[in-house]
Formats: structure tokens, C-alpha cells, sequence
């Protein structure tokens, strides 16, 4: 087992490793135990984590007492392939399983088409007489057919039941393997004997519709993991460092230390959290505070990692290593935030070993009582029992029905990145918001202006607005609007993190900072919202407040949650007065502002406390953790990477309007996901009484199962195709 | 009847080949991004044709 593409930390003080990957085929909770079990007993190795809902198993191990390989390979031997979390090698295995699964799916269709029309052949013959040799001939043709499709299409499941069996526990993937099994070796032996009943058609549709199923469950699956790559990219994986005689040189990001000096190429991600050390530096940071603005820093403040250096080079000294910078701090609480969730998943698992449980149990009981009546019928009973309760009808109703809405959505501009989102979604009660960048745009807008007596509003106004002008600074969109009065000012220069500087008439205006502009008679109440200020000759003039501007559809998107009878909440970091005017603006009471991520957590799981289920809706890095611990989630699209890892669903088209239809649309899945299983259970509760009295043939029982599947997928159609 | 006796192998040589082009436009990339193409229409950097 190659250990090398795998993610491993060591701690450099205790020498402990931790090491994570995905395990392959992991599909139940027993699965689960067995590898934590495993693993445990292994010699050296300190903890093991599994989680089933991501399929991730984390293990902590001790260098010299044992090799990665050993671990790895004990899991192997399990029945798991271990794949690598990150980079190349998993982005690989992951193409590969896909391909894999589309040629399962391709042979198993194909073979199911040919197969198809040779049983019309054979069963319309059964009526109306049929050449004897050309019967035998169409049933060894299948035979050749299906064996293929049984041992290629099929092996997911041989495979997953050999396995399951060899680890003594029941998993779904046993019963269908024996229905398969018997179905095909009886008509192998009926084939080869020329009399009897042959059930090819059956074993091919059986196995082309679950693979379907599958395939659309593991796409859905997919979606949180790309999401999560996609936060690890973020951070590049070496810098360049500063050393002591002057030189530079590349280090890894991991071997990064407190004090280090590092030089950050215009451009480029900063590495880890640090202290700026040339004067000025002009900074993105909207990965990390979900503030897509670029924000002006001075020499001294603390940049952040995960930023993009705007302008020239810049040096910083390192305040912490790779794994104390926020980015990494956010990342660790949304991974714990995310490991508390799939509740959900671990009770549908737990009731799926109940339910293969109960079907072996009561092929059992059929094959024994048949026998004990008359043994020349058991093994049609049986069968027609097996592959009547498959649970291909019930597997199919959840998938298809969330395939079905998440297309549906997808066209509404709401992609789902996770599958229980949808059925998250439709419980939801309450609904956290985060301002800035989620209600308001990041575009700035120019709110009430306070000038002082020496000059008009409209005149102080038109000079800071004409001094905006020749700057490239993202406030200076606030002024666009504004008439600039034909002023015409000169050697205007922009000091960084300070302000503009800029000669109008003679005078010499500044506009930026408070203690840039100016001093004097301050003309403003406490700083309840952002402003600029304008001073000339040291005076201050008057000052601007920015105001973020909502987006054109968030009252209609918040009457639309309110209308479906959602409580909504703001949860802001931003001052006080910005956040009571747009709670004001969109009737929202009781807003919540200065909320840290910590304090965000808490609101959340003081709703959740109270028994509400909470959306939360957030743009920014700092959402990240609030985003994974509410119920469900849904990011911006225009938002950070890390919210994005952390949302079940992202709004596209930089518009607020799709959560309103995703509620809708989740809640009519909700309702077809319950009458989906209602018919399944129903189709059950029918067929298996009749099936085990021995009045269905199997492939009636084939052609009912296909029947009550493909049911179920046309409402899930229906339901995709309904305008919402 | 004989027909059947050339048309059954016919359909299975048909079969194969059917398998064997699926198989080999799923190792040629070909299923690996359905949606970039149908989008790519809707993307602005289009240049237009010159006459």
C-alpha cells in the first residue's frame, strides 16, 4: 500500500503522526465499527476516528512503533481501499472510481436491452410455441450475456456481501448479492438442462437499476468533498522565506516558525497569520472575512492568512505557524462542527441492517415452509421473495426524488453540495442571516453626510467626491454618483492605509482616517458607522458615512421566508447602527451585531437548544464554522471557498431570490420522498405476502420491482419538471 | 426460423461493439464534464466569426 500520497501531521514535540483518509466502500455503521475495531488493536497506534456520513477515517499513530503502510493495509484487508484526502492522487482515484462506475452502468444497460428482447422472444413463444432449438438458443445467448454483467456490472455487490459476510455482520449489500447468486446459478442450471425457468432478464435489470441508484448517490456525495479540496488549495503549499544573511529561499508551509520573515510576491496568498513589516500593503481578504474590498494596512498590522497581496511585494514576520494561522483555526472548527452532524445518516444505516436483517429472515422462513409443503416450489418462492423485497424501489425513492430536486434547484441558481441538505431544508424553522456580503452587497454607498460650519455639505461633498475620483481605492465607489462641480484637483496621491491626499483650489483637502484628516470639533455621534473623513489644513470638515447597500432582492426574499413562515434572525459583525438600519430597512427584529464566529455558534445553538432547526445563510470565511454547525446551510456563491466548504448549498448569480425558491422546492421533495417510500413500502407490504404463497414467478416479480422503480423515478421526473 | 440463427449472433456482434465504444468514450474523457459544454455557449469571450 503506497503511504506517501496520504496526508500526514507529525508533531515535531511528541512525535505523534495523525493521518487521515477516505475508506472506500465504507457503507454501514458495522463497517464503521470494524475498522475502528481493527485499527485500535493495531500495535502503536494512539486513536482512530471513523466517521460514516464522510467516509473519513483519522488515525493517530506513533512513528517508530509503527508504518503507515501497516495501517493502511490492515484496513485494506478489511475490504476498504483506503484513498488519499488530497492532491493529485485522490482527485485520481476519484476519476477512476467514476469511470468505473459508468461502465458498470453502461454494460449492465446494454446487456439489459439485449437480454430484454430475447425474454419477449421467449415469453411470447411460451404462448403462441416456439421452436425448441431456437428457445435453447436464446437462453444459452443470455446465459453468455449475463455473466459478464453479473461478474463486471455486478462485483460492487459480490464484493461488498463476500466482504460483508467475511467480517460477520449484515449490510445491504447481502441479500441482493444472494438474490443475484441464485438467480443466476438456477438458470445456468435450467439452461444447461433445457427445462425450468430462466431469470437472466431479471438478474441484469436487477443489477443495471441498483447500480443507478448508486451512482446518483455517490455524485451527491462527491459534491462535500470537492468543496472541501477546494478550502485546502487555498493555502499554497511553500513560501518564500527571508534568511538572516539577507538571501531567500522556499519552505515548505509546514515548516513555517513564529518569527520567521517572509516575502509575499504581489499576487500571491499569504501563507500564515503575520505582523506586516514594510509600510503599506494593500490586501484581499475577502477568503478570510468574506469582505470582498480590498482593505488598506499599515506597517504593524496583523495580516491574515489566507489573503491576497493586492499591491507590491511585501514582507510580514510570521505571529504562529501553518496550523495556528485563523485560516487553519476556522478549518478545525468547522471539521469538529461537521463531525457532530450525521445523526441522520447513522439511524437510516442502523434501520437498514434491521431491514436486511428481516429479509434474509423471512426468505428463510418462506424457503422452509415451501420445502416442508412442496419442495419443487421453494426456490421459485424464495427468489420471487428476495427480489420482490429488494429494496430497489425504497433505495431509489430517496435519490431520485433529491436527483430530481437537485436539478431542479441547480436551474433556480442553488446548487446543493451535500445530500441530506434538501431534507434539512425542509424542517427548517428559523433562519440566521449574516450581513455583509449576504443581505448587502460589498458595493459601498454614500449614507448621511455631516459637515461642520465652515463649508456646505454640498460643497464638502463635491471635494471628497472629486478627490475619489482619481482614486482606484474601493470607497471611492460610494462618490461615483455624486456631482463633482467641475472641480478639478491636483497632485492627488493616495497614502496607504491613511487616506487621499489632493490640492483644489489651492487648498490642501485630506480625505481618509479620522487622525489623517484632521483634528478639531469632531462633527460626529459615536462610531456606529463606517466613515471617512474629510479635513483641510488640519481642520476637520465634515464626515461621510458608508453605508453597504442591500441587495435588490432581499426584502422580497425576506417577506418570501417570512411569508413560509420562517423567524428570521440577523447575526452581524458588523457596528451596531449598520445593522439596526438594514434590520429596520427588511423588518427584522432583535438583530444581533459584533458577533464573533464564536458568538455566532452560540446563537445558533441556543436556537437549536430551544428545539428550532436553523438555516443559516452566510458569505464569509468567518461564517465557516456557524455555517457547518446550523442544521443546513447555504453559502454565496460570490462568498469565500471556506464557506463554501462548509454550505450545504450554494446561491449562484450573486442574487438572494433562489433560498426562498429552495425552501419551496425542498419541501415538496420532502413531500415526494415521503410518498415515494409510502408507495415503496406499500408495493412491499403487497407483493411479499403474495410472492411467498408462490403465486409470483420471479420475473413477474423482476418486471413488478422494475415497475414500482421506475414509478418511483417518474414522479421524481414529474416533480424536476414542474416549474416552480 | 434459420434467420434467427444469423440475426441472434448478428445483435450480440452489435452488443459488443456497442460495450466497446461506450467503454472507450468513458476512457476518453468524454463523459468526465457534462456541463461545461452545454455552459461554454453562454460564456461572453466568444470571438465572432469573420466573413
Amino acid at each position: 500500500m503506497n503511504a506517501s500520497a496520504h496526508l500526514t501531521w507529525v508533531d515535531a514535540a511528541s512525535g505523534a503522526a495523525e493521518t487521515q483518509f477516505f475508506a472506500d466502500g465504507m457503507r454501514c455503521a458495522n463497517c464503521a465499527r470494524s475498522i475502528r475495531k481493527t485499527v485500535a488493536a493495531l500495535p502503536g497506534v494512539r486513536h482512530v476516528d471513523v466517521n460514516l456520513a464522510t467516509c473519513r477515517v483519522s488515525v493517530g499513530w506513533t512513528p517508530g512503533a509503527q508504518t503507515l503502510e501497516r495501517v493502511l493495509d490492515s484496513v485494506a484487508a478489511l475490504g476498504f481501499r483506503p484513498v488519499p484526502m488530497l492532491g493529485d492522487a485522490a482527485t485520481a482515484a476519484r476519476h477512476a472510481e467514476r469511470r468505473s462506475a459508468l461502465k458498470r452502468i453502461g454494460l449492465a444497460g446494454l446487456g439489459t436491452m439485449q437480454i430484454s428482447m430475447y425474454t419477449v422472444g421467449l415469453y411470447a413463444g411460451a404462448f403462441t410455441g416456439i421452436d425448441a432449438g431456437l428457445a435453447r438458443l436464446l437462453r444459452v445467448t443470455s446465459m453468455w450475456i449475463t455473466l459478464p454483467v453479473l461478474l463486471y456490472s455486478g462485483a460492487p455487490f459480490l464484493r461488498g456481501a463476500w466482504n460483508d459476510l467475511r467480517r460477520r455482520s449484515l449490510g445491504m449489500d447481502v441479500p441482493v448479492a444472494a438474490a443475484l447468486v441464485l438467480a443466476f446459478a438456477a438458470s445456468a442450471y435450467n439452461t444447461l438442462r433445457d427445462q425450468g425457468q430462466v431469470y437472466f432478464d431479471s438478474v441484469t435489470m436487477f443489477i443495471f437499476f441498483l447500480l443507478i441508484g448508486r451512482y446518483v448517490e455517490s455524485g451527491m456525495r462527491r459534491g462535500s468533498l470537492d468543496a472541501t479540496e477546494a478550502l485546502a488549495r487555498s493555502l499554497p503549499a511553500s513560501a518564500t522565506r527571508i534568511r538572516a544573511d539577507g538571501g531567500s529561499e522556499r519552505v515548505a508551509l509546514m515548516d513555517i516558525r513564529r518569527g520567521d520573515e517572509l516575502l509575499v510576491a504581489t499576487g500571491a496568498v499569504i501563507p500564515v497569520d503575520g505582523e506586516l513589516c514594510t509600510p503599506a500593503a494593500l490586501v484581499d481578504e475577502s477568503l478570510v472575512s468574506g469582505e470582498s474590498a480590498a482593505v488598506d494596512h499599515a506597517g504593524g498590522d496583523l495580516l491574515l492568512g489566507g489573503a491576497v497581496n493586492l499591491g507590491a511585494p511585501l514582507r510580514l514576520r510570521a505571529s504562529g505557524d501553518a496550523r495556528s494561522s485563523t485560516l487553519a483555526s476556522m478549518i478545525a472548527l468547522m471539521e469538529r462542527a461537521q463531525s457532530e452532524r450525521p445523526r441522520v445518516a447513522l439511524a437510516a444505516d442502523r434501520a437498514a441492517a434491521w431491514f436486511v436483517a428481516s429479509i434474509l429472515a423471512l426468505s428463510l422462513l418462506v424457503a422452509g415452509l415451501w420445502l416442508w409443503f412442496d419442495p419443487s416450489r421453494a426456490f421459485e418462492a424464495t427468489l420471487a421473495v428476495l427480489v420482490v423485497t429488494c429494496p430497489c424501489a425504497l433505495s431509489l425513492a430517496t435519490p431520485a426524488a433529491v436527483a430530481a430536486a437537485t436539478a431542479r434547484l441547480a436551474r433556480q441558481g442553488v446548487l446543493v453540495t451535500r445530500a441530506n441538505a434538501l431534507e434539512q431544508l425542509a424542517r427548517v424553522d428559523t433562519v440566521v442571516l449574516d450581513k455583509t456580503g449576504t443581505l448587502t452587497t460589498s458595493q459601498p454607498r454614500l449614507g448621511a453626510v455631516q459637515a461642520c460650519a465652515a463649508l456646505p455639505a454640498a460643497r464638502c461633498t463635491a471635494i471628497a467626491a472629486a478627490l475619489e475620483r482619481q482614486s482606484a481605492h474601493p470607497l471611492a465607489a460610494a462618490f461615483a454618483s455624486v456631482d463633482i462641480q467641475g472641480l478639478r484637483p491636483q497632485d492627488v496621491q493616495e497614502i496607504g492605509g491613511s487616506g487621499l491626499e489632493g490640492r483644489i483650489d489651492g487648498e490642501v483637502y485630506r480625505l481618509g482616517r479620522r487622525d489623517f484628516a484632521g483634528a478639531g470639533a469632531d462633527v460626529t455621534p459615536p462610531e456606529a458607522e463606517e466613515r471617512v473623513w474629510l479635513g483641510a489644513g488640519g481642520r476637520l470638515l465634515a464626515s461621510f458615512e458608508i453605508h453597504d447597500s442591500l441587495r435588490a432582492d432581499a426584502a422580497e426574499t425576506v417577506r418570501a421566508l417570512q411569508a413560509a413562515g420562517l423567524e428570521l434572525h440577523i447575526a452581524s459583525g458588523d457596528r451596531p447602527g449598520a445593522v439596526a438600519r438594514i434590520a429596520a430597512e427588511l423588518g427584522i427584529k432583535a438583530p444581533r451585531d459584533r458577533q464573533a464566529p464564536a458568538d455566532k455558534i452560540t446563537l445558533v445553538r441556543a436556537l437549536q437548544a430551544e428545539g428550532h432547526r436553523v438555516l443559516m445563510l452566510g458569505d464569509g470565511i468567518n461564517d465557516g464554522p456557524v455555517l457547518a454547525a446550523a442544521d443546513v446551510s447555504c453559502a454565496m456563491g460570490q462568498g469565500a471557498a471556506v464557506a463554501h466548504a462548509a454550505a450545504d448549498m450554494l446561491l449562484l448569480g450573486d442574487s438572494l431570490g433562489g433560498i426562498a425558491r429552495a425552501v419551496t422546492t425542498a419541501r415538496g421533495n420532502a413531500r415526494l420522498i415521503r410518498g415515494n417510500l409510502r408507495w415503496a413500502l406499500g408495493y412491499n407490504m403487497c407483493a411479499v405476502p403474495v410472492a411467498a404463497l408462490g403465486w409470483v414467478p420471479p420475473w413477474v416479480a423482476a418486471i413488478g420491482m422494475s415497475m414500482s422503480s421506475l414509478y418511483v423515478v417518474w414522479r421524481a421526473q414529474r416533480f424536476s419538471r414542474e416549474s416552480a | 426460423m434459420s434467420i434467427a440463427l444469423l440475426l441472434i449472433p448478428l445483435a450480440l456482434v452489435l452488443l459488443a461493439v456497442a460495450i466497446a465504444a461506450f467503454f472507450w468514450a468513458v476512457d476518453h474523457n468524454q463523459f468526465d464534464d457534462l456541463d461545461a459544454a452545454g455552459r461554454q455557449i453562454l460564456e461572453p469571450d466568444d470571438q465572432p466569426p469573420d466573413r
